[in-house]
């Protein structure tokens, strides 16, 4: 039984890690470029969502506005500098969103201090389920079933609508889609912002469950690059299946070997390297 | 309207204009300056703790200066959390500033490598941290520890609840596997043991973990009557939060054994706090002249109370600098002989540095959240259960200072 609320509870973090990790993958897919400011996106959707609930705001406006926010900011940050840096080498996109990153931590200690702060769940979903001795807060399976939704509805417009159809192309060959007559500057800006924003709604999302504080960027980012990794570069559904294996190993091992549940993640993203270096579902 | 981080960004400004020309280790006149090194984590997951702790240094060394009539500054040093990092500070500060005099080190494996420092080159070392061996197995005639050690915490946090819960006999642990945690781990298990208490499990963590429900899953199926945080800052936050969403408030009784007091206490807020038993080194609350003269300061300097990271800092900096000015020396030796056996008026009553292991004694708090329409002022977040202090003997404690 233990186990089974292990895996509930890992699935959970699962896709919670799926939405922070999507973004960094779909934004490497069609752009080649490594961002590594996507932790710092993660947190400022949650401190847009704590600062909208401080000032009295509800969680339901606080939450899309907040990833809408992060999603302007973001694309607005393509325009002006990354896309000045796409032709460059990978050693300058991390040196210049290792920079940005820093940039936005530091803003946010400004804004809202060095101390963190608690987002409280909302009233709908504030309480837990209790199945025999074992309990689970209601809070986190509505992140499950509202990630589940929001996955689906990704795939669909990623896969099965026209706008995917030419995000993918671009991910294919950028030269051919503009030829198409496709402005692909613009779809890059699109789907840098809508990758980052993807990031500040797992942001706003997680902010119940782990509260605010300014490094929490930092490990958002390491989660992301682990679970696209494992995936494969690019790869959404890569990302979904990735997402829910870190989650459910990280919780299951805390039963089993509570002090190796990081290492455990760790050594399954070096075995995916060593093996199969396009991660699971990476494409050739 | 100023609140507690319009006045950390503030701090950070004066903090960096109180730079002085430095002294070396000889004798002083009257006039001359005193500066005294602050190896705090200004950068990094302990960053609030280390700001909050300049804040403090600054407000002593301000009053020093009036009260001495000589220039006292103070200099942070940025130690971001990393032994490595707080250990070349504090080479640089003595190479370059000759700063001989140092007050910080928020986490143990830090304060451990910058007492032996210290040591190295005849400074004096005054700390906050808490592993049992800075003043134990590993402890020096050059560093100090104001904070009540791991054993006093708890002794003063476990065996009260133990007496107060009687009902309570399954306990469940959850420790961070560092030096720190098995100290705590390892005293309460005695305890246990003692008491005739049930240890119905234990789930370590890393010192980077933030997601604990993993471990929270593994008590719940242990059903225990009391829950024992053994983390400490952010971690114990995080483990507290996730902990009241499962719903344990309601199931257990929830013991965080090493609380950083009011700034952790703001950062969760009432409602996650209250009913939780928090084990800590200091309250603005505490009725004690030492304690009061300084929230009296606090509130006159910054607008606000202090709390554990601001007060601890505080006082070694003020320990520190009336040692120097007795000794009329910032000599390592020197002053670590003026502040070997000194009673004196503290924050949390009559406190001594004992002179067989530069440990100072002084009491330990079990405190209890309250709820948010109990509260007096914003920062009324407990209320104090009990106090006391414990401590092992120099000897117990295997302290040998030679």
């Amino acid at each position: 039984m233990t186990y089974l609320f292990q895996i509930l509870n890992g699935i959970g973090l699962g896709m919670l890690y799926f939405l922070l990790a999507v973004g960094l993958s779909v934004i490497f897919g069609l752009l080649q470029f490594v961002n590594f400011a996507h932790g710092a996106f993660y947190l400022l959707g949650a401190y847009f969502t704590y600062d909208l609930v401080e000032r009295g705001v509800s969680f339901w406006v606080a939450m899309p506005v907040a990833a809408v926010l992060v999603t302007l900011i973001a694309a607005a940050t393509e325009i002006v500098l990354l896309r000045r840096i796409y032709k460059l080498p990978h050693t300058f996109h991390i040196l210049v969103t290792v920079g940005l990153a820093l940039m936005i931590q530091e803003l946010a200690i400004i804004a809202w201090g060095p101390l963190g702060g608690n987002v409280p769940a909302p009233e709908a979903f504030n309480g837990v389920i209790i199945i025999g001795n074992f309990v689970y807060p209601e809070y986190r399976l509505f992140v499950i079933v509202f990630t589940a939704i929001l996955a689906g509805a990704l795939w669909w417009v990623l896969e099965g609508t026209r706008v995917g159809a030419v995000v993918r192309a671009g991910s294919e060959s950028a030269e051919n889609t503009a030829l198409l007559g496709y402005n692909t500057l613009r779809i890059n800006s699109a789907v840098f912002g809508l990758g980052a924003g993807l990031a500040g709604l797992a942001g706003a999302l997680a902010a119940p469950i782990r509260g605010v504080e300014p490094f929490m960027g930092l490990e958002a980012l390491g989660i992301a690059f682990i679970v696209v990794v494992i995936g494969g570069m690019g790869s959404y559904t890569g990302a979904l299946l990735a997402g829910i294996l870190v989650g459910v190993t990280q919780s299951v091992m805390a039963s089993l070997w509570p002090e190796g549940a990081r290492l455990m993640i760790y050594l399954g993203m070096a075995l995916v390297i060593v093996t199969m270096p396009r991660g699971l579902l990476g494409r050739a | 309207m100023i609140n507690r981080r319009r006045v950390l960004q503030a701090g950070a400004l004066a903090g960096s204009s109180l730079i002085l020309p430095a002294l070396g280790g000889r004798a002083f006149s009257a006039s001359e300056a005193i500066k005294i090194g602050i190896p705090v984590p200004i950068s990094g997951a302990f960053a609030a703790n280390g700001k909050f702790a300049s804040l403090g240094a600054i407000l002593a060394a301000e009053q020093a200066s009036k009260q001495f009539g000589r220039d006292v500054s103070t200099l942070d040093l940025d130690t971001e959390g990393k032994p490595a990092t707080a250990v070349r500070k504090v080479q640089d500060a003595l190479d370059s500033s000759g700063i001989k005099l140092f007050a910080g080190g928020i986490l143990s494996s830090e304060s451990l490598a910058m007492g032996k420092e210290a040591l190295r080159r005849n400074g004096v070392f005054f700390t906050t941290a808490g592993a049992d061996e800075i003043t134990g197995s590993d402890c020096n005639a050059a560093t100090f520890r104001w904070s009540v050690p791991t054993y006093g915490a708890i002794e003063q946090t476990v065996r009260p609840l133990i007496d107060l819960l009687p009902n309570a006999k399954k306990w469940y642990t959850i420790t961070p596997q560092y030096v720190f945690g098995e100290g705590l781990l390892g005293v309460s298990k005695a305890i246990f043991a003692e008491k005739g208490i049930e240890h119905v499990g234990n789930s370590y963590h890393s010192l980077t973990e933030k997601e604990f429900s993993g471990y929270l899953t593994n008590a719940i199926a242990a059903a225990p009557d009391a829950l024992l945080i053994l983390n400490f800052g952010s971690q114990s936050s995080d483990t507290l939060r996730q902990a009241v969403s499962f719903g344990l408030k309601n199931r257990m009784t929830i013991v965080v054994a090493w609380a950083s007091g009011l700034e952790q206490f703001e950062a969760l807020g009432a409602d996650i706090c209250e009913g939780v038993y928090f084990g800590a080194q200091y309250w603005h609350g505490v009725d004690a002249p030492g304690n009061q003269a300084l929230v009296k300061s606090v509130r006159e300097r910054f607008n606000i109370n202090p709390n554990y990271s601001l007060a601890g800092s505080y006082i070694l900096t003020k320990l520190l600098i009336e040692a120097a000015v007795q000794a009329g020396s910032t000599d390592g030796d020197k002053v670590a002989a003026a502040l070997r056996g000194k009673v004196y008026e503290g924050l949390t009553g009559e406190e001594t540095i004992r002179a067989g292991d530069n440990q100072v004694i002084k009491d330990y708090y079990l405190m209890k959240g309250k709820a948010k329409k109990d509260m007096a002022d914003k920062d009324d977040f407990v209320d104090i259960v009990s106090r006391g202090k414990s401590f092992l003997s120099p000897e117990a404690a295997g302290c040998k200072l030679g």
